[in-house]
C-alpha cells in the first residue's frame, strides 16, 4: 500500500505527470497574459483557448530532427538534457503539496529540505553552462559565461531572502514553514520586502526579461541552446518551464503560507498561488526591456543583496520581539 | 584571449544580410569588418532595359520601407531631364506621402530598437499605432507598403474631403501616442540603461567620415536636404531641424521623436493648405541627352540618384547611393570598444537598410591600388582557389 | 528616471479587447481604391498594346490571333504581376477604362500556372457612336485555387 502510494506520489501527483500537465498550463498563462499586456491575442487556435499550445510544441519539438555538432562531446552534450529534466522533477518532490503525515515521511519532508531545493535549482544553471561549453560555439560559449556571471547576481540575494522566513519560523522544513505561516497569518507582512527581492531574483534564475541575457535572441541567436534541437530541445524547455513552476511553489510555500487542505484544497491553493506568482513575474516580464551582463550584476549587488541583508534584519528583529 | 565573432549574414539581429566580423577580447569589442554584397540585385544594369515609366516601380523595390524616396529620388530627376514641372496640387500630394513615410518608418525604428533591447512591449505598442499610418496610407494610394503614388510629370491619385478629414484624424491620435512613447523611451530605466551612452560618435568624427540623417544630427550636426536644398513643396512649410548633443544611440532616438512630431505638424500644414488644380502634367517618352543628380531627405539620410539619359525611351546609367552606405563607416568607428551586448543596438542606430546599399562589387588591388569591376565568373574562379589555400582551424584569421 | 513608468498603460491593456485580428477566420476591410488584381473587359479593348508597353513586369501578353476577324487574346500573369496599376492609368479608354484593378488580393496557390488567366475576343472598334460590344468567343477560363 505504501508503495503503491509512493509510485503514485512519484509518478502522478505531484510527480513528474502532474508536473507536465501543471507546467504546460503554467507557459500558456505566461504566454496568454504576456499578449494580453501588448494588445495582442496569444494562442488561440490549440485547443479551446490555445490551451494545448505548449504541449504541441512539445511534440512537435519531439518529432524534429537531432543534430549533434562533430566537435561536441557526444556523451556530455545528449545527457544535459536528460539531467536537467530530472533535476528539477525532483526539485517538484520536494514541495509540500500533499503531505499527508507531518511525523511520518522522512523521504521528501525532513528537515532542511529547504536548503536541498535551494541547491536543486541552482543547479540547472551549471547545466545551463555546460550544454554552452559541450556545443564548442562561440555563441553558446558566450551564451554559458553569461549564465554563470549571472549566477554570481542573484544566487547570495535569493537565499538571504528565501531562508529569512525559515529563520523566523524556526524551522528548515517546508511544510513546518507553511504551517507556522498558515497559524499566523500577520506574521507574512515583515516578509513582504523578502517577496519582492525573492521576486527579482527568481526572475533572473529563470532567465527571463530583464534577465534573458544568456539567451538573447537578438544578440548570440540561441545562447547556451544554439546548437539544441529535437528532443534534446523538447526536454530543455521542458525543464524550463518546471523550473518556474517549482520556483513558484517555493516562493508560495515560503513567503504566502503553503498549502493546506490536504488533497483537493491544498491542490487548489497551489495552482491559485502559483499563478499569481506567476502573473507577476509576466508582468515583470512585460514591463521592462533587457540589461547588458555586467549591469546585472552591478544591479544585484548594489540593490537586491543590501535590501536582502535588511530583510534577515527585520526578520531577526522581529523575531527578538516575538520571544 | 581574442577571438572572432562572426555577426551574420544570417543572424536574428539583422533584418538583411551583412557580415559584420568582430575581433573581441572577453566582453568588449577591438575590431570590425564589414562585408557587403549578400543583397546585390543588379537593380542598376535592371533600370538600363527598362523604360522611365517602368523604372518608376522597379526604384521602388529597392526598399519596402523607404520606396517612396527611391521613387521621389528618381522622377525628380527625370521630370528636371524632360524639363516638365509638375503642378502644385501634384507636389503637396507628394511631399504629404513623403511625411507620412517619415512617420511611418521612425515608429518601426523605435519598435525596432525596443526588440532588440528585449523591451517586446514597446515593439508591439509602437508597431500597433504605425497601423494608423499604414491605414491612412494604404487609403490614399492602394497599398500599404508600396505606394506608387508617383508618375512622371505628378501623382496618380487624387485626395478626396472624406479622405482629408481622415487624415487629420489620424494625426491626432498619432501625436498624442508619440509624445507617450517620448516620454517612456527616454525615462525607462532599464531602456534608458541599454541606449545611453552606447556608439558614441563624436561631431568631428561624423562629419570627417560622411554620416548622413539621424545619425549624424545626434551629433550636433544640423544636415537636412529638406532645409539646404528644398524640393517639392518643402519651401512652403516651416519646421526646425531636429538636432541633438550627446551623440549617443540616446541621442538618434531623441532626433528622431523630434523628426515625428515635426513630420506631423508639417503634414497637417499641407493637407490644410492643398491647392486647387491638376494633380499631373503630360511628360513625353523620350529625354534629350543629360544628366542629373537628385538628392532627398529618406527617413535614414540623405538619398542621392545620379541619372544619365542619351535621348532614347531608356536611361544610360541610374546610380543610386542610399544613406545606409555612407553611415557604414560611421558604424565601425562606433563599434570599436564597445561591448557585444550593445551590437544589435549600434548596428540598429543608424537606421540599417540593407538593401538599400548593395549596388556594383569593385576589387581592390590592396598592393597596387588598382580598380576593376569583376564579372561573376572570375569572382567564381577567385574563390575556389582561395579555398583551396585556406586553413581550417578555429579562430584562423581571414586574410582581406 | 521612474521605475515602472509604463505599468498603468500596461495594466490598462489588459481589459481592452486585442488589437489584433483572429485572421483568417476573420478579415479586415480594405478601403475602396485598393490595388489588388488587374482585369479585362474585353468589349471596351481596343487593342493599342500600350498596357502591355508599359508593364514594368513583363505581366500583359497579347497576340493577334486572326487579322481579318481582329480577334485577339490577352493573358494576364498573376505570378508576375507587381500589383502596380499602370497599365489602367496607361489605357486610353474612357470613361470605364478597359483595364481595371479589382480588390482581390488573395492569390495564393500551389501552382504559379494556375494565376494566369486569358480573354480572346474581338477588337472594340471605336469610331461608331455606340460602340457595339462584340461578344468575345470563349468565355474566360475560371480562377483556381482562390480561397
Amino acid at each position: 500500500m505504501a508503495a503503491l502510494k509512493t509510485i503514485l506520489y512519484l509518478l502522478v501527483y505531484p510527480g513528474v505527470l502532474f508536473l507536465f500537465v501543471y507546467s504546460t498550463f503554467c507557459e500558456w498563462f505566461d504566454r496568454k497574459v504576456y499578449a494580453r499586456l501588448q494588445n495582442r491575442m496569444g494562442p488561440t487556435h490549440t485547443g479551446r483557448f490555445g490551451l494545448l499550445q505548449p504541449v504541441a510544441d512539445f511534440f512537435k519539438l519531439m518529432a524534429k530532427e537531432d543534430i549533434t555538432p562533430d566537435l561536441a562531446d557526444r556523451r556530455l552534450f545528449t545527457l544535459l538534457p536528460i539531467f536537467g529534466l530530472a533535476i528539477v522533477a525532483t526539485a517538484g518532490l520536494l514541495l509540500p503539496v500533499w503531505v499527508f503525515d507531518l511525523s511520518a515521511v522522512p523521504m521528501i519532508s525532513f528537515s532542511g529540505d529547504v536548503i536541498v531545493l535551494l541547491y536543486l535549482l541552482s543547479l540547472p544553471t551549471l547545466i545551463l553552462f555546460l550544454a554552452g561549453w559541450s556545443s564548442t560555439n562561440p555563441f553558446s560559449a558566450i551564451g554559458g559565461t553569461r549564465v554563470l556571471t549571472m549566477l554570481f547576481g542573484y544566487e547570495a540575494p535569493l537565499f538571504m531572502t528565501v531562508l529569512s522566513p525559515a529563520i523566523l519560523a524556526n524551522s528548515w522544513r517546508l511544510s513546518e514553514i507553511a504551517l507556522f505561516y498558515q497559524h499566523k497569518p500577520w506574521l507574512i507582512l515583515p516578509n513582504l520586502l523578502g517577496f519582492a527581492v525573492a521576486l527579482v531574483c527568481v526572475q533572473a534564475k529563470l532567465e527571463r526579461t530583464p534577465f534573458d541575457i544568456p539567451h538573447a535572441e537578438t544578440e548570440i541567436v540561441g545562447g547556451t541552446l544554439t546548437e539544441y534541437s529535437g528532443k534534446k530541445l523538447a526536454f530543455f524547455r521542458l525543464m524550463t518551464d518546471i523550473e518556474m513552476v517549482v520556483s513558484a511553489g517555493l516562493i508560495a510555500a515560503v513567503f504566502l503560507g503553503g498549502f493546506p487542505g490536504g488533497l483537493w484544497l491544498g491542490l487548489l491553493n497551489f495552482v491559485v498561488k502559483t499563478l499569481v506568482v506567476i502573473f507577476i513575474l509576466s508582468l515583470i516580464r512585460a514591463l521592462t526591456s533587457r540589461i547588458r551582463v555586467d549591469q546585472v550584476v552591478s544591479f544585484a549587488w548594489r540593490y537586491l543583496a543590501p535590501l536582502a541583508v535588511l530583510q534577515l534584519l527585520i526578520v531577526i528583529f522581529i523575531k527578538g520581539l516575538l520571544l | 584571449m581574442r577571438f572572432n565573432i562572426p555577426i551574420g549574414p544570417q543572424h536574428p539581429a539583422l533584418k538583411e544580410p551583412i557580415s559584420l566580423r568582430m575581433t573581441v577580447e572577453g566582453e568588449v569589442i577591438r575590431d570590425a569588418d564589414l562585408r557587403l554584397g549578400y543583397n546585390h540585385r543588379g537593380l542598376e544594369k535592371l533600370a538600363e532595359q527598362k523604360t522611365w515609366v517602368q523604372n518608376i516601380y522597379l526604384t521602388e523595390r529597392i526598399c519596402g520601407i523607404c520606396s517612396h524616396s527611391h521613387t521621389t529620388c528618381y522622377v525628380q530627376g527625370v521630370e528636371k531631364l524632360m524639363e516638365i514641372v509638375p503642378p502644385k496640387r501634384g507636389l503637396y500630394i507628394r511631399t504629404l506621402v513623403a511625411e507620412l513615410e517619415r512617420i511611418h518608418s521612425h515608429l518601426l525604428w523605435l519598435g525596432v530598437a525596443g526588440h532588440e533591447a528585449g523591451f517586446d512591449s514597446f515593439f508591439m505598442y509602437t508597431w500597433r499605432d504605425r497601423e494608423v499610418v499604414m491605414d491612412l496610407l494604404e487609403m490614399i494610394s492602394g497599398n500599404r507598403v508600396h505606394y506608387a503614388i508617383n508618375t512622371l510629370g505628378g501623382v496618380r491619385r487624387d485626395l478626396d474631403e472624406g479622405q482629408i478629414k481622415k487624415i487629420l484624424d489620424g494625426l491626432v491620435v498619432l501625436k498624442e501616442r508619440s509624445v507617450y512613447y517620448a516620454r517612456i523611451g527616454t525615462t525607462e530605466p532599464s531602456f534608458v540603461a541599454r541606449l545611453a551612452g552606447v556608439g558614441y560618435l563624436s561631431k568631428e568624427k561624423a562629419m570627417a567620415l560622411c554620416a548622413v540623417g539621424p545619425t549624424t544630427r545626434a551629433s550636433g550636426v544640423a544636415r537636412d536636404v529638406r532645409k539646404d536644398d528644398p524640393y517639392a513643396a518643402y519651401e512652403d512649410t516651416s519646421f526646425e531641424v531636429a538636432t541633438a548633443d550627446t551623440c549617443d544611440v540616446l541621442g538618434r532616438t531623441v532626433v528622431r521623436i523630434k523628426e515625428l512630431l515635426s513630420s506631423y505638424q508639417i503634414s497637417e500644414f499641407l493637407v490644410r493648405n492643398l491647392p486647387a488644380g491638376d494633380i499631373a502634367v503630360r511628360a513625353p517618352k523620350r529625354a534629350k541627352p543629360n544628366e542629373v543628380l537628385s538628392r532627398y531627405e529618406a527617413p535614414r539620410g540623405e538619398n542621392t540618384h545620379y541619372i544619365k539619359s542619351n535621348g532614347s525611351d531608356k536611361p544610360e546609367r541610374l546610380k543610386v547611393r542610399a544613406p545606409t552606405l555612407a553611415n557604414y563607416a560611421a558604424t565601425i568607428e562606433m563599434l570599436k570598444n564597445g561591448f557585444i551586448a550593445d551590437i544589435p543596438l549600434i548596428f540598429a542606430a543608424i537606421d540599417p537598410c540593407v538593401c538599400c546599399a548593395e549596388r556594383t562589387v569593385e576589387l581592390v588591388n590592396g598592393r597596387t591600388g588598382e580598380e576593376k569591376t569583376v564579372r561573376f565568373a572570375e569572382l567564381r574562379a577567385l574563390a575556389a582557389e582561395r579555398h583551396k589555400q585556406l586553413s581550417t582551424k578555429r579562430n584562423a584569421v581571414w586574410p582581406l | 528616471m521612474r521605475v515602472a513608468a509604463f505599468l498603468p498603460e500596461l495594466l490598462r491593456h489588459l481589459f481592452k479587447k486585442p488589437n489584433t485580428v483572429d485572421y483568417p477566420f476573420k478579415k479586415l476591410e480594405v478601403p475602396p481604391g485598393f490595388r489588388g488584381t488587374p482585369f479585362l473587359r474585353p468589349e471596351l479593348c481596343i487593342a493599342c498594346r500600350a498596357c502591355e508597353r508599359d508593364c514594368p513586369a513583363e505581366a500583359i501578353e497579347m497576340t493577334l490571333l486572326d487579322e481579318a476577324e481582329k480577334k485577339w487574346k490577352m493573358i494576364i500573369h498573376n505570378d508576375r504581376c507587381v500589383h502596380c496599376a499602370q497599365c489602367v492609368d496607361s489605357c486610353p479608354v474612357s470613361p470605364i477604362k478597359a483595364m481595371d484593378i479589382d480588390e482581390r488580393y488573395e492569390l495564393a496557390d500551389f501552382d504559379r500556372h494556375n494565376l494566369k488567366r486569358e480573354w480572346v475576343y474581338l477588337r472594340a472598334v471605336l469610331k461608331k457612336a455606340e460602340p457595339k460590344p462584340a461578344p468575345p468567343k470563349t468565355e474566360p477560363k475560371p480562377q483556381t485555387g482562390q480561397v
